[in-house]
Formats: C-alpha cells, sequence, structure tokens
C-alpha cells in the first residue's frame, strides 16, 4: 500500500491509488463475517461461492441481450416470450449460474424482457423490497433500493421520470411493472434514431442500466447512467394503516 | 415502531418489528467511521465502492441462502427502517452493513461484546500485516 | 403438512438444476382464467403474511399472461409447497388504482402479478 506514486525513473506508470487507511466500516464487514462463519451461520467457502457470483454480477449482459435483439428479429421475439432462454446467448444462466442452482428468492429464475414501443414505455420497481434481475443486471443502485422509488414510482410514475430527466407526452402510454413475485423484469427500449448501421458492441454501449430499468431511454453518445442524488421526501408518507 | 410503519403500497412485513434502540458499538462506528465517499476522495481513488463491498454482499446472500439465519425481506425491511432512522445520515453501503450489524446483534446472531473484541482483532491483524 | 421430521433441504433436491418457479410446472391444474379476462384482486385476510400489495385488492384489471405455476406467496413463506396455483400478470389502469390519477394520462398502466386464490371474475 504505498503512500506516493511517483513515476518511477523508467517511466512506468504509477499504481493506481489506494487508500492508506483502515477504516472501522472495513474491520467491521471483516468481524461480522468471521463470527457469522464461526458460528455456522454460513461456512467461509459458502462466502467464497457468493463472493465470486457476486463479482460475475453486471449490466453488461442486459445491454447485449437489448443489442442483439434490435439487430436480430428473430432473437428479439425469442427474448420477449422466453427472457431466460435468450439470456442464455448473452452468457447467463438464471438457474445454474446461481450458486445455488435454483435462483434464490431474491433473483428467481423467470426473466420477463419487456419491450416499449413509440406509444408504450415500461419502467420497472419492486414495491416489496428491492427485487430486481440480478443475474443479468447486476446489483441494484441504490435509489432502486429506497422505500422513496418504490412507493412513489407506482403512484406517480410522471413525476418520479422527470426527476431522472425523462418526460414523455401523454399519447405514451407509462406501463410500471412492479416485480413482487417471482418475475424479474428488464425494459427493452425503443432503437434510437442515429444508430443506423452500428455493431451489436457500439449498440450495447449506449443501454445504460437505467435505461434497462426503465428511467432513461437510450440515445447515440450517452454511455453513462445520469448522476442521481438521493433526497429525503419532500412529502413524506404518514401511515395510518 | 408498531404495526403502522408498514409500507404504504406495501403489505409484506406484516406484525414484523425492527428494533430502533441505539447499539453503543455501532454508535461509536457510525460517529467515527471514515466513510469510502471521504476516503476516496482524500487518496484519489475512482472505484466508487469500497472493496468491501462485494464481501458485504455475498454475506447478506449466504445468511439468507444457507442455513436462513436472516432471510432476506426481514433485512431489507429493516434496514430501510433503519436507514431512515437511526443511520439516515450515514451513505451507502456504510448504512447497509451497520444495519446488517444491527438486525444481527438484536436477534442475538451476535453479541456487541463479542463483536468489539472481534474487531479489535481484527484491527490489529491489519496492522501488523 | 403433516412431516414428523422437517427436511430442510427438499427445496433444493426439488429445484436444484429446474429453477424456481419452473420446478413447479405441471403441478397446478388447469388454469382458471385466461388471456383477455377482467379478474378483481379479492381483499383477503393477511394476518401472517402476503405479496398482495394493498395497492391492488379491490381493483379490477386484464389478464395479460398466464406466467407460471407456484406455490402462493402466502403458503411458501411457511414452507407450504402442497398446492401450486397458476400465477398470472394482470395490466390495471392506474386511474383503477389511484382515483386521481390525472385524466390526461388517462392511458398509464400498471402491470404485476398474482396468484390464483388473489382472483375473481370482475
Amino acid at each position: 500500500m504505498a503512500k506516493k506514486h511517483t513515476e518511477d525513473e523508467h517511466g512506468h506508470r504509477p499504481p493506481a491509488p489506494m487508500v492508506d487507511e483502515i477504516s472501522d466500516f472495513e474491520v467491521l464487514e471483516m468481524a461480522v463475517r468471521e463470527l457469522a462463519i464461526e458460528k455456522g451461520l454460513f461456512s467461509a467457502d459458502d462466502h467464497r461461492r457468493w463472493t465470486e457470483y457476486v463479482h460475475t454480477l453486471g449490466p453488461l449482459p442486459a445491454a447485449r441481450l437489448v443489442a442483439k435483439a434490435w439487430v436480430n428479429p428473430a432473437y428479439k421475439k425469442m427474448a420477449v416470450t422466453d427472457g431466460v432462454k435468450a439470456s442464455l446467448e448473452v452468457g447467463v444462466d438464471w438457474i445454474n449460474d446461481m450458486p445455488t442452482h435454483f435462483g434464490t428468492p431474491s433473483d428467481y429464475c423467470n426473466l420477463r424482457v419487456l419491450e416499449d414501443t413509440p406509444k408504450l414505455k415500461h419502467v420497472v420497481v419492486c414495491t416489496l423490497c428491492s427485487c430486481y434481475p440480478r443475474p443479468i443486471l447486476g446489483q441494484s443502485p441504490e435509489w432502486y433500493r429506497t422505500p422513496n422509488y418504490r412507493r412513489r414510482l407506482v403512484r406517480w410514475p410522471r413525476q418520479v421520470l422527470a426527476e431522472f430527466g425523462l418526460q414523455l407526452p401523454p399519447d405514451v402510454e407509462i406501463r410500471v411493472a412492479d416485480s413482487n413475485q417471482k418475475t424479474r423484469y428488464i425494459v427493452l427500449p425503443v432503437r434510437p434514431a442515429g444508430t443506423e448501421g452500428w455493431t451489436e458492441e457500439q449498440l450495447a454501449e449506449i443501454v445504460t442500466r437505467d435505461c434497462l430499468i426503465g428511467v432513461a431511454v437510450p440515445k447515440p453518445g450517452v454511455k453513462a447512467n445520469a448522476k442521481r442524488p438521493v433526497h429525503p421526501a419532500v412529502h413524506p408518507v404518514h401511515h395510518d394503516h | 415502531m408498531n404495526a403502522s410503519s408498514k409500507n404504504d403500497t406495501g403489505a409484506d412485513s406484516g406484525e414484523h418489528e425492527t428494533n430502533l434502540a441505539t447499539i453503543p458499538l455501532l454508535e461509536t462506528i457510525r460517529r467515527r467511521g471514515r466513510v469510502w465517499r471521504d476516503l476516496a476522495s482524500q487518496y484519489g481513488v475512482t472505484n466508487p465502492d469500497p472493496p468491501w463491498k462485494v464481501n458485504l454482499e455475498a454475506t447478506c446472500d449466504a445468511l439468507s441462502a444457507e442455513a436462513c439465519a436472516l432471510p432476506l425481506l426481514e433485512r431489507r425491511s429493516e434496514e430501510d427502517e433503519l436507514s431512515a432512522s437511526l443511520y439516515a445520515n450515514v451513505p451507502f453501503p456504510e448504512r447497509q452493513l451497520l444495519a446488517l450489524a444491527h438486525s444481527m446483534i438484536k436477534r442475538g446472531l451476535v453479541d456487541e461484546k463479542e463483536l468489539a473484541s472481534r474487531m479489535k482483532q481484527v484491527h490489529d491483524r491489519l496492522i501488523s500485516a | 403438512m403433516s412431516k414428523v421430521q422437517h427436511d430442510r433441504t427438499h427445496h433444493a433436491k426439488k429445484a436444484t438444476g429446474k429453477g424456481d418457479p419452473q420446478c413447479f410446472k405441471g403441478e397446478a391444474g388447469p388454469a382458471k382464467f385466461k388471456v383477455g379476462d377482467r379478474v378483481r384482486i379479492r381483499d383477503l385476510p393477511d394476518i401472517f403474511y402476503t405479496r398482495c400489495q394493498v395497492y391492488t385488492r379491490g381493483a379490477s384489471a386484464t389478464v395479460s399472461a398466464v406466467v407460471y405455476e407456484s406455490p402462493a406467496a402466502e403458503d411458501e413463506a411457511w414452507d407450504n409447497t402442497d398446492k401450486p396455483e397458476w400465477f398470472y400478470s394482470l395490466v390495471f389502469r392506474q386511474k383503477d388504482l389511484w382515483p386521481n390519477y390525472p385524466d390526461l394520462f388517462a392511458n398509464d398502466t400498471l402491470e404485476t402479478e398474482l396468484s390464483e386464490r388473489w382472483l375473481e371474475k370482475a
């Protein structure tokens, strides 16, 4: 853990900077994990398998699925009828990739690909906790997990989408998909204009995680999710039941 | 908290109650602990997540999937409540970690004193490495 | 369930290599509803556990897909997997869920899944 990163005399690039400080949180994480293993809540081997699995996750396979569907009509048809089968072609096996080999309550093995049209825009939420198509889209972003997003999206979808910078005319139907049972969803957005003749790889680059959740639409040149600051609710929900 | 803590749109947690009493050890970490956001900016590190985040996620998965010591829905529901109350000012994923430790201590899966002494051991090990 | 000694691995044995909900395929019998049917969500008691959201109860919807067979969440929470049911994907008009949803956006909808026990013919 080098503190100073100056270029050496051979002109080699300096190593990437590292945090040279032990934080209480780093220590807490290790202590919790070690105690859980010692008490038999899971084994060291279980933890290693889950860590390896979590490491492999990310939004890239879902972006590739969308790009492939844009260029290949037969694949698109398969994707919207059998998302689990279509996932295999982008390297995701919903059933056997999981350390359990059958999914878990947070990753049941039923993927549905929701196809947008110029007059229909899908957006995904789990009002129950934060169910998310993790095998193909990786860990959910912080805002997706918040009660704020989960409670408000079903009730005020247009306001919430506007906060993400997505405003749609009234003749476009917004369809919120609430994934509170065993199906997980990703959105297949409309292929944007200006991408004619692009390769699958080029197309996949503009299918960001937010496009796959449905809070953004793909645009040529936009390859990253917009920053999303999390604010406390202005008018918090008051519970009366 | 009573049954009125139920989600507006949800119906999942039934009569489930989150114990929101503070835990001295976790309060100390909350006050004193340096979060990744600050460390990363001080040391010029670009990784948006701390290296331990993946371990934390695997711990949460394993706690639910293996012996089911802490089921996913219960943990998430408690994390939501704790994130809106005790740990509201802690950024993510540090607050997910505090909420997990909180849930485990309140359930008796780990003991606060035991956790404190293990943290000391871990810390000593890390500085001697 | 009448199991004297509870087998904690029975779900793993059944689902490994097949997936959940795929492992319950063929166990629910004939489906009561079909695509296009209008249904209403029943307001059943949920003392212990449910995944039927409050906001859907009493509202009418259209069946958009007959999706899979699985024990209802309300049974599965207690590890009762004896009677899988058909699950349906349902499309609600937002206006039917939230009476004050703006008329300007009358086309807006919400889609979610429920098991057969929650549905009655509308």
